[in-house]
């Protein structure tokens, strides 16, 4: 058996009578970038915080490097942690902050300093050493949690949403950085968020979680266009995926409640007729300003963002679709244009848990 | 060697010698981490539970010293207490002294007439009688240190200048010892000393003040107009009478209406009058403060009153008190000043920190409810009962039950100042188990402990009472 | 700005300033009459402490220290002096050349041999400021038979009992209210309840059986039996808890992801955060210490060279109830420090205890 990095078998917790994890299984390799996403109270930082020793499991295994770690304190795992709040201690100035769990391990004094300006060195902050995290701005008190964990110099980061306390732009800077951190460290990352977007552009697996059980786990892309249920197909991309709600016969007739038909080649057999969701990217959908087309709808909203235009539609019967367009095109409210769709890129959900079916023929991207 | 001083090497060795190897052998200090090393080496025990029973076994020793100390001397006494109550004799030894059933209890019992202390045996005389002392106080002193403290709080909350200041001063006496306390008032309360001075001083200016051709006429004119400038500024206000203003000539009133003194005529004493101008005026106050309609019209009549009283005042007679005698405060006995000193110090050195509880219950009152009560036309006295009052109330009920607390124990104050007296006029139910327990040649610590016990029945009785009775007003 | 502008406004900027009105006028003239009644007496013991044994004996209630002018007279010795003012209005220093009659005889000091008589209502005293240091040296520095007040040792040991049990109070209330506020364990709840129950035993219901357990204890009349029982505080635990709560616990998650043993993160982590709160619990326990009466009283009483300066006061003053100047001035020097406290940590002291509410 190969040696995983991290190993999570069969993973429980409960808080009292309520049960947040549900029995998880996971194996990350050394070196990774594994993103945990998913809404808020799914239970992704509980999982982190398992994983750091801070809470114990109610059952399962935790193994690093294929030993089990479940009886090991936080402080011998080996691991470090950037938490949400960045808990900078408020009393102890930048370079205390970083020293002090050196110092805790009993390090030589020499070893502690090359440690700490090497890694105020690569995430310059090397003229900060000196102040209390209260003097500084909310990017740098970020640095200056990662740089805590580096100096570390542990087998696996924990990230738990670190970024969410910066403003947009900080937050797009540092998500580069951190991924370049990765990239120059190769160290494995372990990162929670509920931000799809940091997910998708840092992680080299996504694991989406909802509810204290995994949905699905795999590479961004494939996660992005082979989303095995409608519940990761709506959380990952922006804008949101369209669901469209219809019915399915075992022939791959789509009967839409907005009135589109359509047929698909099914890769499964269906039993009976079966209601389902049609899930539609909005960039997949053609748009005919001349109301050519599969359907007409009557466009509620747009917006044009120069590179590309979003428009907010409705069918008939209510349901609202949204697409996206890489070009420019003169728009009006109320206007009626036709859309059309590409049944090769079509998601359809059906069945327990809305699990997507397998079609045949189905294009990637 | 007594067995604690003994305990203690033993556990001072297995501490530093035990802890400093298991340290060592775990740790590298360098030299310029001894302090570090200092603070392991105390907090060693903790350490250990940690490295023995894990994390969980840390909450445990961190409350060790604590709940010991608690438990020998608090907990441990308090059921000791009921022990001690049922023993006699006056050893030291626990296990030397005779138990004597209820007999401590009897003795405190043993009474003709609960009314009536005299009527009880010694012991009964002196617990009933610093019971019935200390009730007496605590009626009188509590609500007065509150409504002390609330108004100043209330005023050191104003926007005035020099709120520190303020503040600071008031909470000064707190920050001195009972002893220093005792003897200043001491001093400034002596026969012969500057109260006694200063009243004498000022009774002699006035009486040589009043003596003067002229003065009456001076003095009926001058209150006369003094009465009619308040009470213009009282109902000029458009809507309601405004209520300093009001209460300035709530004063001014009172002081003519003592003086007056309209109950002399139908044969009542001269101090009647003052009560009965007292009620007068807080009726009056009391219509304004909640905005009566008629409150316009009560002004008027109090002020035609007023003159009418004025004109009947001859006073050259009114203000020869004769000679003023030096009172001697704190000894002579019925004159009820002992116990007015007593009241008067303990308020003058405990307000202040009843003030600062109070004040801090005031300043977490949003400002912006004020705002809101003002763009509603909330009159002053009406958003200080409907805002400024239920708001405070809990922080006035926590005042409430530490004042109390601290009013019933009562003793160094009084033990410095009267020693109990004169008589026992002054004696109080801590100083009855003082004495008791630790100042006679046979120390009856039964007895003493037996009147603890029954101490302790009636505080826990006050204190469910009122916050109980504190609970049903918070919740109308 | 106008001056009566300036005069009569309130706090805050000159826009927004409000003229006084007769609420402003009254809550003055509160809060001038309150400080009155709070600094006379204080202020008077003071002025009086530094008066002469003959001033405070006649209790002279001028404000200055007034001394009668003692003169070396040759061949009299020293003598005190007066002032007669003859018909005329001439003043001449004098003194006392026999007994105090109506018709006094008296001597120029220049000139002591030459004796007359004068009336008595003519002589008034030749007074001269002069502060009585006696008042002060001669207790501490054991003068004048003043043997009896022997003020350093009081004063060290109130300051022994008091930076002892202040440490102790600080050290063991902070850990327990560490384990209160950040720990899950089996029996939180009832150790909480024990607390809150602690904080309504009043101290004075215990007396007698304290005595007997601090007697057991064998530190009945030592520092230590004033120390020890007093020194767990439910006060203390409450308001540490309290603060305690609200420092984040991803802060000592941190630092147990830094390797830190639960007692560093309680004395490198926890400890500095709670400064504000544990420097109110250290200005309470200082002044409970310092004006603890009762129970040093009864623990210490027997044993003068254990008196702290409270006890120590006391006796003194019992002892010589006639020798006011004495006593006026050790009371003022046991206020001193107390009152040097306060003027330099006012502001934090009341702002402090308002902010953290309980006694």
């Amino acid at each position: 058996m190969a040696t995983h990095a991290l190993e999570l078998k069969h993973i429980k917790k409960s808080w009292g009578a309520v049960q947040v994890i549900h029995g998880i299984d996971l194996a990350i390799e050394e070196g990774e970038f594994v993103v945990f996403v998913g809404p808020s109270g799914c239970g992704k930082s509980t999982l982190l915080r398992l994983i750091a020793g801070l809470d114990d499991p109610t059952s399962g295994d935790i193994l690093l490097q294929d030993k089990r770690v479940n009886n090991v304190p936080a402080s011998e795992r080996g691991l470090s942690m950037v938490f949400q709040s960045y808990a900078l201690y408020p009393h102890m100035s930048v370079r205390s902050n970083l020293s002090f769990g050196l110092e805790n391990l009993r390090m030589a004094k020499e070893e502690i300093d090359r440690r700490v300006n090497d890694a105020a060195k690569l995430l310059q902050i090397e003229m900060l050493l000196d102040r209390r995290p209260g003097q500084l701005s909310g990017g740098q008190r970020q640095r200056v949690a990662i740089g805590r964990a580096i100096v570390r110099e542990p087998q696996i980061f924990l990230f738990d949403e670190p970024l969410s306390n910066l403003d947009a732009e900080l937050r797009l800077q540092m998500r580069v950085e951190i991924a370049n951190l990765h990239a120059e460290l190769g160290n494995t990352m372990i990162y929670v968020t509920h931000d799809q977007v940091e997910a998708m552009t840092m992680a080299n697996r996504i694991v989406v979680l909802r509810g204290g059980r995994i949905e699905q786990v795999g590479k961004p892309l494939d996660l992005y266009n082979r989303p095995v249920n409608k519940f990761v197909a709506g959380f990952l991309g922006a804008p949101q995926m369209n669901f469209l709600a219809g019915k399915i016969a075992p022939d791959g007739k789509l009967t839409m409640d907005c009135g589109l038909q359509m047929p698909v080649q099914l890769g499964e057999t269906l039993v009976e007729t079966m209601p389902c969701t049609l899930g539609l990217r909005p960039e997949t959908i053609g748009v005919s300003l001349e109301g050519a087309g599969d359907m007409v709808v009557k466009v509620q909203n747009f917006e044009q963002l120069g590179a590309v235009t979003y428009i907010y539609t409705a069918f008939p019967n209510g349901e609202t679709l949204t697409v996206q367009l890489a070009q420019q095109i003169p728009l009006k409210r109320g206007q009626e244009i036709g859309v059309t769709f590409d049944p090769e890129r079509f998601h359809i959900f059906a069945g327990e848990g809305e699990r997507a079916l397998e079609l045949k023929g189905r294009a990637l991207a | 060697m007594s067995i604690a001083a003994l305990a203690s090497l033993i556990i001072g060795i297995l501490w530093i010698g035990g802890g400093t190897w298991w340290l060592l052998a775990r740790r590298q200090y360098r030299l310029a981490q001894i302090p570090n090393f200092a603070m392991d080496l105390i907090g060693f025990p903790v350490e250990l539970a940690q490295s023995l029973f894990g994390r969980r076994g840390v909450p445990y020793a961190l409350l060790l010293p604590n709940m010991l100390i608690f438990g020998f001397f608090t907990f441990l006494p308090m059921i000791l207490n009921f022990y001690v109550s049922f023993t006699g004799g006056s050893s030291i030894a626990l296990f030397d002294r005779p138990w004597v059933g209820g007999a401590n209890y009897g003795a405190i019992f043993e009474c003709e007439s609960y009314f009536d202390p005299r009527t009880c045996s010694n012991e009964g005389f002196s617990f009933w009688k610093g019971m019935g002392n200390t009730l007496i106080f605590v009626a009188v002193q509590v609500p007065i240190l509150c409504v002390a403290a609330l108004a100043t709080a209330l005023v050191v909350n104003k926007n005035i200048v020099g709120r520190g200041f303020w503040r600071a001063m008031f909470f000064y006496p707190v920050m001195l010892s009972p002893v220093v306390i005792a003897n200043i008032w001491n001093w400034v309360l002596h026969r012969k000393g500057i109260l006694n001075e200063t009243l004498g001083n000022a009774s002699d200016g006035i009486t040589a003040l009043a003596g003067m051709t002229g003065f009456d006429i001076a003095a009926t004119v001058t209150f006369g107009i003094l009465l009619m400038l308040a009470s213009e500024r009282a109902i000029r206000a458009n809507a309601d009478p405004s209520l300093p203003w009001t209460a300035v000539f709530a004063a001014l009133f009172l002081a003519v209406f003592s003086w007056a003194s309209p109950l002399r005529m139908v044969g009542f004493e001269a101090l009647s009058s003052f009560w009965l101008g007292l009620v007068l005026v807080a009726g009056l106050l009391w219509f304004v403060a909640t905005g009566h309609p008629r409150a316009r019209w009560a002004i008027i009549g109090f002020g035609i009153l007023s003159i009418v009283l004025l004109l009947s005042i001859q006073f050259d007679s009114v203000f020869d008190f004769g000679r003023f005698r030096p009172i001697n405060w704190l000894v002579t006995p019925n004159t009820n000043w002992p116990f007015f000193w007593l009241v008067f110090v303990f308020c003058w050195s405990h307000m202040g920190f009843y003030m600062l509880i109070l004040l801090a219950g005031l300043q977490a009152i949003p400002r912006d409810l004020y705002e809101a009560a003002k763009m509603d036309a909330t009159k002053p006295a009406r958003a200080f009962y409907r805002i400024t009052l239920p708001l405070v109330m809990p922080t006035l009920t926590v005042v409430l039950v530490l004042s109390l607390i601290r009013s019933f124990q009562i003793f160094d104050e009084v033990w410095l100042l009267t020693g109990g007296g004169p008589g026992r006029e002054t004696f109080m139910i801590v100083q009855h188990i003082y004495e008791t327990a630790f100042t006679g040649d046979n120390p009856a610590y039964g007895e003493a402990a037996a009147g603890s016990v029954l101490m302790a029945v009636v505080i826990a009785i006050f204190t469910f009472f009122q916050l109980f009775i504190t609970r049903r007003q918070s919740e109308l | 700005m106008g001056i009566a502008t300036f005069l009569t406004r309130t706090r805050g900027s000159a826009d927004k300033a409000e003229r006084i009105g007769a609420a402003d006028v009254m809550a003055y003239c509160y809060l001038a009459l309150g400080v009155f009644i709070i600094l006379v007496p204080v202020l008077w013991t003071f002025f009086s402490s530094v008066k002469p044994e003959r001033a405070v004996d006649s209790f002279d209630t001028r404000l200055l220290p007034y001394a009668q002018v003692e003169t070396d007279v040759p061949g009299e010795g020293d003598k005190t002096t007066w002032i007669y003012t003859d018909d005329n209005g001439n003043e001449t220093v004098v003194f006392k050349a026999g007994p105090t009659r109506k018709e006094t005889d008296v001597a120029p000091i220049d000139d002591p041999t030459n004796v007359f008589k004068v009336p008595r209502t003519q002589l008034a005293p030749n007074e001269e400021i002069r502060i009585a240091t006696e008042n002060y040296l001669d207790p501490i520095l054991k003068r004048n038979g003043q043997t009896n007040f022997t003020f350093f040792t009081y004063l060290f040991n109130s300051v022994f009992v008091t930076v002892m049990a202040t440490l102790i109070t600080l050290l063991i209330n902070a850990m327990a209210a560490f384990a209160l506020s950040k720990y899950r364990f089996r029996g939180r709840l009832t150790f909480t309840i024990l607390i809150v129950a602690t904080l309504l035993i009043p101290s004075s219901i215990i007396l007698v059986s304290l005595f007997f357990v601090v007697w057991s204890f064998g530190i009945f009349g030592s520092l230590w039996g004033v120390i020890i029982p007093a020194a767990a505080t439910p006060t203390g635990v409450f308001l540490l808890r309290q603060y305690m709560l609200t420092i984040p616990d991803e802060l000592l998650e941190a630092a147990r992801m830094d390797a830190a043993s639960e007692w560093r993160i309680f004395w490198r982590i926890v400890l500095p955060l709670s400064l504000p709160a544990l420097s109110v619990l250290a200005i309470l326990s200082v002044i409970w210490r310092w004006n603890d009466f009762l129970w040093p009283l009864i623990v210490l009483i027997s044993d003068p060279s254990a008196h702290t300066l409270q006890i120590g006061l006391t006796t003194f003053s019992g002892e010589f109830d006639s020798d006011f100047h004495y006593i006026l001035a050790m009371t003022v020097v046991s206020l001193i420090p107390i009152t040097l406290v306060f003027v330099w940590l006012q502001r934090f002291i009341t702002t402090g205890i308002a902010t953290s509410g309980l006694k």
